[in-house]
């Protein structure tokens, strides 16, 4: 029986997991095709749009909040895309960052993706080619990041009152809302320009997209864990979540997934 | 009460915003147009008890610069060095994820009407949005003090790209106040 995915928090990993998920992001960022980092960034804004954010209509009368099951669906494919370039072992799945924690709100962004260096080799969690030629005009650089103050992070109490709302639209709509602050503060500005997370555009092609989305995924995950896991207006869970060919009833358990979420994971 | 924001049309170009001073966090940035609800609502017409009261900005533009809006109950001075604490009002904050201009060809970002009853694409990426803002305290603590309640919005841009207008980022519809057992 395949074993599940275990997810941690990035300032849980230790050397050899690190280096593995550091890994992983290199041989992806190299690759340019329909299996590369450049692809899958490219499904959320710039060029293919296909990201949910917020109510939207669907094809039907249904007013959909899609934005917790559509971005489940796309760290699931991002992470399998990684894990495919990732050494056999030790096999990592993504980590979440925990911007509500005292370490957090001490030192702002994890120190795995704002080291320059790692191992003597630029660091892939820092930052990532955009090679958008289709956009316009064309986008070919490197990503950019302005981070703000530390201390004006999410506290745990925030996210305690947060957990505590009961309809799934309520609690998707506030959270949504933190995770939108969270973009601002991450890319921030250096006065003349913004960063990339701070634009729907390109906020997926920096590294640290893909942590700060575990967090949402995990919250939602805590939040079905004490407000059930079908706890979803039923008119959500036939919808597709384009282009991953799921639906949203698909993606209610994480474990049917093939994943979970551990504070620690120990083999004795 | 639902209140409606004038339209605005905002100014193409691109010029860094001023940066705010004082409680504004290191990096965020005043924008030029603050929001002041044109109509007030008799508290009268609140409901004697309530749980919770949100308030809702219907009709958000999202389609720029990705920015906080501070929203203040009865303080109409508020500006974007006022403190954010409940005894100036502070209801809450909403933040918008800009998409940060146009990155498509001529014609990418208008948002087009359903061809017909059979057009299942789904809404376009830059239909306006929806955000509640839990203002629960803020409003029950004007409505002990006051016979009116007065909505003030201040936008602080936290960033942007070369492609977004700086001069108006905030525009939305109308705010409603509603209130919960």
């Amino acid at each position: 029986m395949a074993s599940l995915i275990v997810r941690k928090n990035v300032d849980n990993l230790d050397a050899a997991e690190l280096a593995a998920l550091r890994t992983g992001y290199t041989k992806a960022q190299a690759i340019m095709d329909n299996r590369g980092y450049n692809h899958f960034a490219g499904l959320h804004g710039i060029p293919n749009w296909y990201c949910w954010h917020h109510d939207h209509t669907t094809g039907s009368t249904v007013n959909a909040n899609l934005f917790l099951p559509w971005h489940r669906a796309y760290l699931l494919s991002f992470e399998r895309a990684i894990r495919d370039q990732s050494p056999a072992t030790p096999k990592v799945g993504l980590p979440w960052w925990d911007w509500s924690s005292a370490t957090s709100h001490s030192n702002g962004v994890p120190k795995a993706f704002s080291d320059a260096t790692a191992g003597g080799k630029a660091n892939p969690l820092l930052r990532a080619r955009i090679f958008a030629p289709t956009a316009t005009p064309p986008i070919d650089r490197q990503t950019r990041r302005f981070p703000g103050n530390p201390a004006q992070l999410p506290t745990a109490a925030k996210i305690t009152n947060l957990l505590n709302l009961g309809t799934f639209n309520d609690f998707s709509n506030q959270l949504e809302n933190i995770h939108d602050f969270i973009h601002g503060w991450t890319g921030g500005n250096n006065g003349s320009i913004g960063g990339d997370m701070s634009s729907l555009a390109t906020a997926a092609w920096d590294p640290i997209f893909y942590s700060h989305h575990c967090m949402i995924d995990r919250l939602w995950y805590v939040w079905q864990s004490k407000h059930g896991i079908n706890n979803i207006p039923a008119s959500l869970l036939p919808l597709v979540l384009t282009p991953f060919n799921m639906k949203v009833q698909d993606v209610l358990s994480i474990n049917a997934l093939g994943y979970e979420y551990a504070v620690s994971f120990v083999t004795l | 009460m639902a209140s409606k924001a004038k339209a605005t049309s905002g100014s193409t170009g691109h010029k860094t915003p001023k940066p705010a001073k004082g409680s504004a966090r290191p990096g965020m940035y005043r924008a030029s147009t603050i929001y002041k609800a044109p109509r007030a609502l008799p508290v009268s017409q609140l409901p004697a008890q309530f749980g919770r009261a949100d308030l809702e900005f219907i009709g958000i533009d999202h389609s720029g610069a990705t920015y906080e809006a501070r929203v203040y109950v009865n303080n109409p001075k508020a500006n974007a060095d006022t403190q954010t604490t409940l005894a100036n009002g502070y209801a809450g904050s909403y933040y918008i994820f800009g998409h940060g201009g146009c990155f498509g060809d001529l014609g990418h970002c208008d948002i087009p009407q359903k061809q017909d009853a059979f057009d299942r694409r789904p809404s376009h990426p830059l239909e306006p949005l929806r955000k509640v803002v839990i203002a629960t305290e803020a409003i029950k603590q004007a409505a002990a003090k006051s016979s009116e309640i007065h909505i003030t919005v201040v936008p602080l841009i936290m960033s942007w790209t070369e492609k977004t207008d700086l001069k108006d980022v905030m525009r939305f519809d109308h705010i409603n106040l509603v209130t919960y057992d």
